[in-house]
């Protein structure tokens, strides 16, 4: 695709963000204005509001990417991310609304009482924050690279600081239907390129994808490495979705339990719909774009197609309208992520107050948002860049090893302590951060290289071993209000209940 | 020895307690016993509820990389020229997962609605 139109898509995409932004600003002006508005977020918008955000460069262009190099076993990622909303439904949705706790250390707080549980999640969700915005902020300056030749730190430094400007400046707060549009946007700027590509690929006698036998087949070269990184990646996708902070928070601005479910299911309809194009994309890659694999630009084969099928300004318009979707995604789901982590730790600063200091709410958000993008900003311009969507894994494994232990047991099981919480986070949630420091640092082959790569096939039962068993340990512990926290997380909000 | 004088033991009916009707809502409300058990089986049943799906999806999509490993065969069969596995893992297996969730919104729904009734239905004949 041509620089100019690139650059273009990327001026309109990053202006209209910061406008509406600071329209959002003008909107609402108090974290109260937020909360109430939020409640009467209807599943219909609510829904696609959580698809906007959760639909990352992961998916817009890693997924297409993997397609293209590895093949159909990749096809395991887009559908970890929507069965993971599956397990939300069944386990998560309607109590954590229900709770009314808006992130996940609230919930531990009030289930388990416990200041020290609170703290362990505090840490765990800025992990998981950072491990899911590196990747994004990486992703953004490949592709920016790609298409306009610019060095690889513009584009993720202009990431970053679109969604600090935003987020600083409180836009992201009240803007759940621009969240919402996203999505269509994303959606329409998929939808529309492919519909000409598939006229074009039927015009050229629809020509089958060249590639060896391994590439067409599920675990075509079987190994029981293999195996292992499919169920692997099952897990980590399958149970990491319930502790993504953006998608917690966002539970909270349903109505009701009820409504949380309904908007759950509208969720999984949204994704489902949207997952089956990148796959397109990366089929059609391997036709017409196959020599992007060894030239180590594979992420960007979405962006790539148009220019190559169609010539003259035809293309290029596609190109930028896909193009403008990417940039989209970047900053709906950093924009997303960012505001979670420091709604997150903003609570914690305006709680203690650092070195004594006094910070007001509004305050206290905005330093913990620098102090939320820069390290993943560092670790992006430093780090070795991967493929997006296997980074991105790598905060699903961490999620899935520490909160939904944490989650799937406070809100089933009366028997959680806070001991033995403490005891999973922190023993889940080290194994799952050492891995993928390991594997970017060192890189060890062989089996231990594949156990390292995708940990969470023995993290999460390790993070759910270690807090069943240090919660029977610890029986004494079991809070006195179980009971009450139970019918508060359990019974409709139509009864009048005692719920405190 | 002769027989004890029988003695009649009445309540005395002016200070007896007319019998109260103890309704679901005060169970629950003071963690009784009977309250517990109420909320224990809403508990109960949503989770029955949500493992049943948990092992539906493992014993369908679940087994899904191990059928490919067993029945190899099966990757190269063709329906429309697309290959069997990517239909499945492209295309159906996004339908299969939303009609899950739809059945377990319905039951998971259907037992709110039931448990509702039941606190209902004691609520209003406390205040009749």
């Amino acid at each position: 695709m041509s620089p100019g139109a690139a650059i273009a898509a990327i001026v309109v995409v990053t202006a209209a963000t910061v406008t509406i932004g600071a329209l959002g600003l003008r909107i609402s002006r108090t974290t109260s204005d937020f909360y109430v508005a939020s409640r009467s977020v209807s599943p219909g918008l609510n829904s696609s509001a959580i698809s906007g955000e959760y639909l990352s460069a992961a998916s817009f262009l890693g997924i297409a990417g993997l397609v293209l190099t590895f093949g159909a076993d990749m096809l395991w990622y887009p559908i970890g991310w929507t069965t993971g909303y599956l397990l939300l439904l069944v386990f998560v949705a309607a109590p954590l609304r229900r709770s009314g706790a808006y992130t996940i250390p609230d919930f531990a707080q009030l289930r388990l009482g416990s200041s020290g549980v609170r703290l362990t999640s505090t840490w765990l969700v800025v992990g998981v924050g950072w491990l899911y915005l590196m990747p994004q902020f990486q992703g953004a300056g490949l592709t920016v690279q790609a298409t306009t030749g610019a060095p690889q730190w513009v584009g993720t430094a202009l990431v970053a600081v679109v969604v600090l400007v935003n987020v600083v400046s409180g836009g992201m707060r009240s803007i759940t239907f621009v969240q919402a549009f996203q999505y269509w946007v994303k959606l329409t700027a998929m939808l529309v390129p492919l519909a000409f590509l598939a006229l074009v690929w039927r015009a050229d006698g629809s020509p089958s994808p060249v590639a060896a036998e391994q590439w067409f087949a599920p675990l075509g070269a079987v190994t029981p490495q293999s195996l292992y990184t499919t169920y692997a990646v099952i897990i980590a996708t399958f149970l990491g979705t319930m502790g993504l902070p953006h998608v917690v928070v966002r539970f909270y601005t349903n109505p009701d339990g009820r409504a949380a479910r309904r908007t759950t299911l509208l969720v999984l309809a949204l994704l489902g719909m949207f997952y089956l194009l990148p796959t397109a994309y990366g089929v059609l890659g391997r036709i017409y774009a196959p020599d992007l694999v060894d030239a180590g630009h594979a992420d960007t084969v979405v962006l790539e197609l148009p220019g190559r099928m169609i010539d003259g300004v035809g293309g290029d318009a596609l190109a930028a309208l896909l193009m403008g979707g990417a940039f989209a995604a970047f900053l709906s789901t950093s924009s997303g992520v960012t505001m979670a982590l420091a709604g997150v730790v903003g609570q914690g600063l305006g709680r203690r107050g650092p070195w004594r200091v006094r910070l007001s709410a509004v305050a206290a958000l905005r330093w913990a948002a620098a102090a939320c993008v820069t390290v993943p900003l560092a670790l992006g311009l430093l780090a070795q860049p991967i493929p997006v969507a296997n980074s991105v894994v790598f905060a699903f494994a961490l999620a899935a090893s520490t909160f939904c232990p944490l989650l799937v047991l406070g809100i089933w099981w009366r028997g959680l302590t806070a001991p033995g919480a403490v005891a999973g986070l922190v023993g889940g949630g080290l194994a799952a951060t050492a891995a993928p420091l390991l594997t970017l640092t060192i890189a060890p082959g062989g089996w231990l290289g594949t156990l390292l790569a995708q940990p969470a096939a023995w993290s999460v039962p390790l993070g759910f071993a270690l807090m069943i068993g240090g919660s029977l340990l610890t029986r004494s512990r079991v809070p006195a209000d179980v009971s009450r926290t139970m019918v508060r997380l359990h019974t409709p909000e139509g009864l009048r209940l005692d719920r405190s | 020895m002769s027989e004890p004088r029988r003695e009649r033991i009445t309540s005395p009916l002016t200070s007896a307690r007319t019998h109260v009707p103890r309704t679901v809502r005060q169970e629950i409300h003071e963690s009784t016993g009977v309250g517990e058990v109420y909320v224990r089986s809403l508990v109960r049943s949503q989770l029955r509820a949500a493992l049943t799906v948990v092992a539906s999806v493992a014993l369908t999509i679940g087994l899904l990389p191990v059928v490919f490993v067993v029945f190899g065969d099966l990757s190269g069969v063709t329906v429309g020229g697309i290959g069997l596995p990517w239909i499945v893992l492209g295309i159906a297996v996004y339908p299969a997962v939303f009609v899950l969730g739809w059945l377990y919104v319905r039951f998971a729904e259907r037992a709110e609605v039931d448990f509702a009734a039941l606190v209902e239905a004691s609520a209003t004949e406390e205040e009749s």
